[in-house]
C-alpha cells in the first residue's frame, strides 16, 4: 500500500501547487516515498501513519505522468489480489474446508486492509463458499462475517443521507447477507443487532430486514403439527422408528424391530446382507386384523415414500379390501370393555334450528382397514415376509388369510378398488419418477415389477 | 414528420432541462427500481425469442369451436339468469344464511381436473417436474412430480426448485370473472394425504389496484405422511399477506367477499419425488374461533 500513500502525498503536494503541470519535475519524488521532500508535512496524518481521507486533491496530474518502473511493479502486484474475491477461500480450502479455515480466511482478509477495500465482492464470494465450507447454518460465522464492514463509516449523518440510501451497494450486501441466514432458517442474536447498528445505523435497509426476521421467525418457529428434529438419526432402525411413530396416528401404536441388520458370511465366503425390519402396530389395528374375515385376502403394498426433512424412507402398508356396503355390520360397543364411562351415549340433544351439524357433503371415502406398517431395508418379498411371520405372533387370524404381495415402483395411491385384485396389476402410463433418482439416505430399495403370489400357509415359520 | 424532430431536437435553456429531466434513465433511481408497468407482457423466459407478431395474427380462428362455445357460454347465461330465482348462489336463502359447510372443491370425474392448473420451475428453465391425474378409485386427486432445486443458469435465477397446482379462475357466462363470496365462513377445511412434505397454501383474492395483482395470503400445510388421510383446519385470520413470494410489512387480514383462486405450492430446497392427495378442499364455520386476524397491523417506522 506504500503507493497509495505516495499518491496522498503528491495530492497534497497538488492542493499547494495549483498550477497542474505534468509531474516530471516531481518525478524524483515517486522514487523515494519515506526522503523528507517537504519541509512542512501537507496532509493531515493519524496516528497509524496513514494519510487520512481527503477528496479535494485531483489527481489528474498525478495520472498524467507515466508512473516509473518500481510502481508499476507495485500495481501489478495490487491487481493481482483485486482479481479475484475468493482466491483467500480457495487458499484457505487446500488443507481442509472447516470452520477453522473459514474463520482464518475473514481474519485475514480484515488484518489485510484496515480500510476493507473490496469488502463487499468478499462477502458476496463468502456467502457463496459457506456451504462448501459447511458453515452455513452458523450464526457466529455469520456475524463474523457482519463484522467486516468498516464500523461507522456507512452511518447517514444527517436527513439527506437518511432519505437518499446512503452507501447502497453496502446495504444490499448486507441485506443478501441476512437474506441467506433467512433461507437457511437461522435466527440472528442480540449481536448481529449490534453489529448492524454499528455499521449503517437504525433507520437502514439491514436493520428494516432484521426487524421483519425477528417478527417473523418466532411466529413461524412452532407452526408444525408433525415437528421433526433437526438431527436426524444416522441409523437406519432409530429413522425407521421415527419414521413409524409419526405415520401411526397413534399414541399406543407399538413400535417393533423384527430383526436387526447384520452381514452375515457363510461358509463359502458369500456375504449375505439382512436388512433390517421395523414394524408398528397398535391396539385398534390389532383388533380390526381380529375381527377380520379369514376369507377375504389382505394386501401388502408398497414401498410410499416419507419424507423427514431432507431423507426419503419407504414404509409398506398391510391392509385390506374395503367390505361391500351389504356386508358392513356394525356390532354394538360391548358394555363392559369400559366400566369407568360409557363407550357410547344416546342422548336426545335437539339442533337449533338450522344448525347443520359439521358434517361435510361428501362422501366418506371408506378405504379398508389398515392393519400394520412397516419399513425395511430391502423391499423384496422376501423380506416382507419375514415381516408377516413376525405380525403373526401377535395375530393369529394371519396363519389362515391368504396375503397377495403389490409391491410396485412410482408413486401410487394407498388403495385400489377391489375388483383389481386378482388381476395383474397395470404400470402406471406416466410414470415421470424414475426410482433410480431418488434422494436422501432411504433405504436401498430394489426394484421389484408386479408380483402377485397366494401364500395360504405361513404357519410353517419362513424365519431363516 | 418534421413535427417530431423539431419535439425530438433539445431545447436550450429551462425548457431543455426539464425535458432532460423526463427522459431520466429508470436504471438511475435509487436502489434500482423496476418501473415498468405490471400490465406488460407475460414473463418470457431468458433465452426465448421475443414474440413480434402483431395483435390481428395472434388470434385463432375456428368455426366449430365458436359454435362450441357460444354454446356453452349460453348455458352459462342461463345458469346465472335463473340461479337468483331460486336464491342467493342458486341456494335458498335460509339454507345459504345458515350454511355451515360447503365443499368448494372435489375431484369426482376428470372434469375437475380442469378446474386446476399445474407449473413447475420448468418455465422459468428449471428441471421440477410436475403432474397431476386423478386418484385410482376416481375420488381423489394426485399431485405428483420431482422437484431440482439446481437454478437455471440463466445469470438472473438465484433460487429455483418448485411446483403449484392453482386452481383456474371461475369464469361465469362470456368469459367474466366470478369470485368466491366465503363472508359467512372462518376456515379452511382439508382433506389430505401426502408425503411429510411441507406445503403452502396461497389465497388470492380479487383486488382493485393493479399493483395488488400479485397479493397472495398464504399459509403451512404440513403434512404427516402415511398410510391414514389428514384432516386440515386452518382459520383465515392465520393468512398472512406476501406479494410475489414476498412477506410484506403492511398486514391486513384476507377479506373474503371476493376470493379468485386457491394454490398448493411446494418448495422446500429439497431434490427428489412428491406427492399429494387430496380428497376435497372445503370451508367451514367454526364458532369457537373468534380471532380476527393472528398477526400485528403495521406500525409505520417502528423503533429499533
Amino acid at each position: 500500500m506504500k503507493c497509495a500513500r505516495c499518491l496522498l502525498r503528491l495530492q497534497g503536494l497538488g492542493s499547494v501547487v495549483p498550477s497542474a503541470r505534468p509531474a516530471n519535475r516531481y518525478a524524483y519524488l515517486l522514487q523515494s516515498t519515506t526522503g523528507p521532500v517537504l519541509t512542512k508535512p501537507l496532509v493531515a496524518f493519524n496516528s497509524h501513519g496513514e494519510a487520512s481521507r481527503h477528496f479535494h486533491g485531483s489527481s489528474a496530474w498525478a495520472k498524467s505522468s507515466p508512473p516509473p518502473s518500481d510502481l508499476k511493479e507495485k500495481e501489478k502486484e495490487i491487481d493481482k489480489s483485486l482479481l479475484s474475491r475468493d482466491e483467500l477461500f480457495e487458499r484457505v480450502a487446500r488443507d481442509a474446508k472447516t470452520k477453522a479455515a473459514f474463520d482464518k480466511a475473514i481474519e485475514a482478509f480484515t488484518k489485510r486492509d484496515r480500510r476493507r477495500r473490496g469488502h463487499v465482492e468478499f462477502i458476496y464470494a463468502a456467502l457463496q463458499k459457506m456451504v462448501e465450507f459447511g458453515v452455513e447454518r452458523d450464526l457466529a460465522v455469520y456475524n463474523r462475517l457482519l463484522d467486516v464492514f468498516p464500523k461507522e463509516v456507512f452511518v447517514p449523518r444527517n436527513f439527506i443521507q437518511r432519505m437518499f440510501n446512503h452507501y447502497p451497494r453496502q446495504q444490499e450486501c448486507a441485506v443478501q447477507l441476512l437474506e441467506q441466514m433467512e433461507n437457511h432458517g437461522i435466527m440472528p442474536n442480540v449481536d448481529t443487532k449490534v453489529l448492524l447498528v454499528q455499521t449503517f445505523g437504525e433507520k437502514s435497509h439491514p436493520m428494516r430486514k432484521y426487524q421483519r426476521l425477528m417478527y417473523w421467525f418466532p411466529r413461524f418457529k412452532h407452526v408444525n403439527p408433525f415437528p421433526v428434529p433437526r438431527l436426524l438419526p444416522s441409523d437406519p432402525v432409530d429413522l425407521a422408528r421415527l419414521g413409524l411413530t409419526r405415520i401411526a396416528n397413534d399414541l399406543d401404536a407399538k413400535v417393533t424391530v423384527y430383526q436387526m441388520p447384520y452381514t452375515d458370511i457363510t461358509e463359502t465366503g458369500e456375504e449375505i446382507t439382512l436388512p433390517h425390519i421395523v414394524g408398528t402396530q397398535s391396539p385398534d389395528q390389532v383388533e380390526l386384523l381380529a375381527k377380520h374375515d379369514p376369507s377375504r385376502p389382505v394386501f401388502v403394498e408398497g414401498p410410499f415414500p416419507l419424507w423427514l426433512r431432507n431423507v426419503c424412507v419407504y414404509y409398506y402398508v398391510l391392509r385390506a379390501d374395503p367390505l361391500p356396503p351389504g356386508e358392513k355390520v356394525e356390532e354394538p360397543y360391548d358394555p363392559e370393555r369400559s366400566l369407568y364411562y360409557p363407550l357410547q351415549l344416546s342422548l336426545e340433544l335437539e339442533r337449533d334450528m338450522g344448525d347443520l351439524g359439521d358434517a361435510f357433503d361428501v362422501e366418506d371415502l371408506d378405504e379398508g382397514p389398515v392393519f400394520a406398517m412397516c419399513m425395511t431395508g430391502q423391499g423384496d418379498q422376501a423380506t416382507l415376509n419375514q415381516w408377516i411371520s413376525g405380525l403373526q405372533e401377535g395375530n393369529a387370524v394371519l396363519g389362515r388369510v391368504p396375503t397377495l404381495f403389490r409391491l410396485d415402483a412410482g408413486p401410487r395411491e394407498l388403495q385400489s378398488p377391489a375388483g383389481e385384485s386378482h388381476r395383474p396389476h397395470p404400470p402406471p402410463e406416466t410414470d415421470p419418477w424414475v426410482p433410480g433418482d431418488e434422494g436422501g439416505a432411504g433405504a436401498a430399495r430394489q426394484e421389484v415389477d408386479v408380483t402377485l403370489e397366494e401364500e395360504p400357509q405361513h404357519s410353517r415359520g419362513v424365519k431363516q | 414528420m418534421s413535427l417530431s424532430r423539431i419535439a425530438r431536437r433539445p431545447r436550450a435553456g429551462l425548457l431543455g432541462c426539464i425535458h432532460q429531466q423526463l427522459f431520466l434513465n429508470p436504471s438511475s433511481l435509487p436502489g434500482g427500481a423496476d418501473t415498468r408497468p405490471m400490465s406488460r407482457v407475460p414473463y418470457r423466459r431468458p433465452g426465448e425469442p421475443k414474440d413480434n407478431r402483431p395483435p390481428w395474427k395472434r388470434i385463432k380462428f375456428d368455426f366449430a369451436k365458436g359454435v362450441e362455445g357460444v354454446g356453452r357460454q349460453m348455458m352459462l347465461l342461463k345458469k346465472e339468469l335463473l340461479d337468483p330465482l331460486v336464491g342467493p348462489e342458486g341456494k335458498p336463502m335460509l339454507e345459504h344464511m345458515l350454511e355451515q359447510n360447503r365443499v368448494v372443491w372435489e375431484f369426482r370425474g376428470p372434469e375437475c381436473l380442469e378446474q386446476w392448473s399445474v407449473s413447475s420451475d420448468r418455465e422459468i428453465g428449471g428441471q421440477s417436474e410436475a403432474y397431476l391425474k386423478l386418484g385410482r378409485n376416481d375420488n381423489t386427486c394426485l399431485l405428483y412430480g420431482s422437484l431440482n432445486a439446481a437454478p437455471p443458469r440463466d445469470g438472473e435465477t438465484r433460487y429455483s426448485g418448485y411446483c403449484t397446482l392453482r386452481s383456474k379462475q371461475r369464469l361465469c357466462s362470456f368469459d367474466r370473472k366470478t369470485h368466491f363470496d366465503w363472508t359467512s365462513f372462518n376456515t379452511l377445511h382439508l382433506r389430505v394425504r401426502g408425503d411429510g412434505r411441507p406445503w403452502m397454501i396461497n389465497l388470492a383474492p380479487e383486488n382493485y389496484f393493479s399493483h395488488q395483482k400479485d397479493d397472495i395470503y398464504s399459509y403451512f400445510l404440513y403434512t404427516r405422511g402415511g398410510p391414514y388421510w389428514q384432516d386440515v383446519k386452518i382459520p383465515f385470520s392465520k393468512f398472512f399477506l406476501g406479494h410475489r413470494g414476498r412477506i410484506q410489512d403492511d398486514q391486513h387480514h384476507l377479506w373474503l367477499d371476493k376470493i379468485n383462486t386457491i394454490g398448493f405450492t411446494l418448495g422446500d430446497k429439497v431434490d427428489g419425488p412428491f406427492q399429494l392427495e387430496i380428497d376435497f378442499i372445503g370451508v367451514c364455520k367454526d364458532y369457537a374461533h373468534t380471532e380476527e386476524f393472528a398477526y400485528e397491523k403495521y406500525k409505520r417506522n417502528p423503533e429499533v
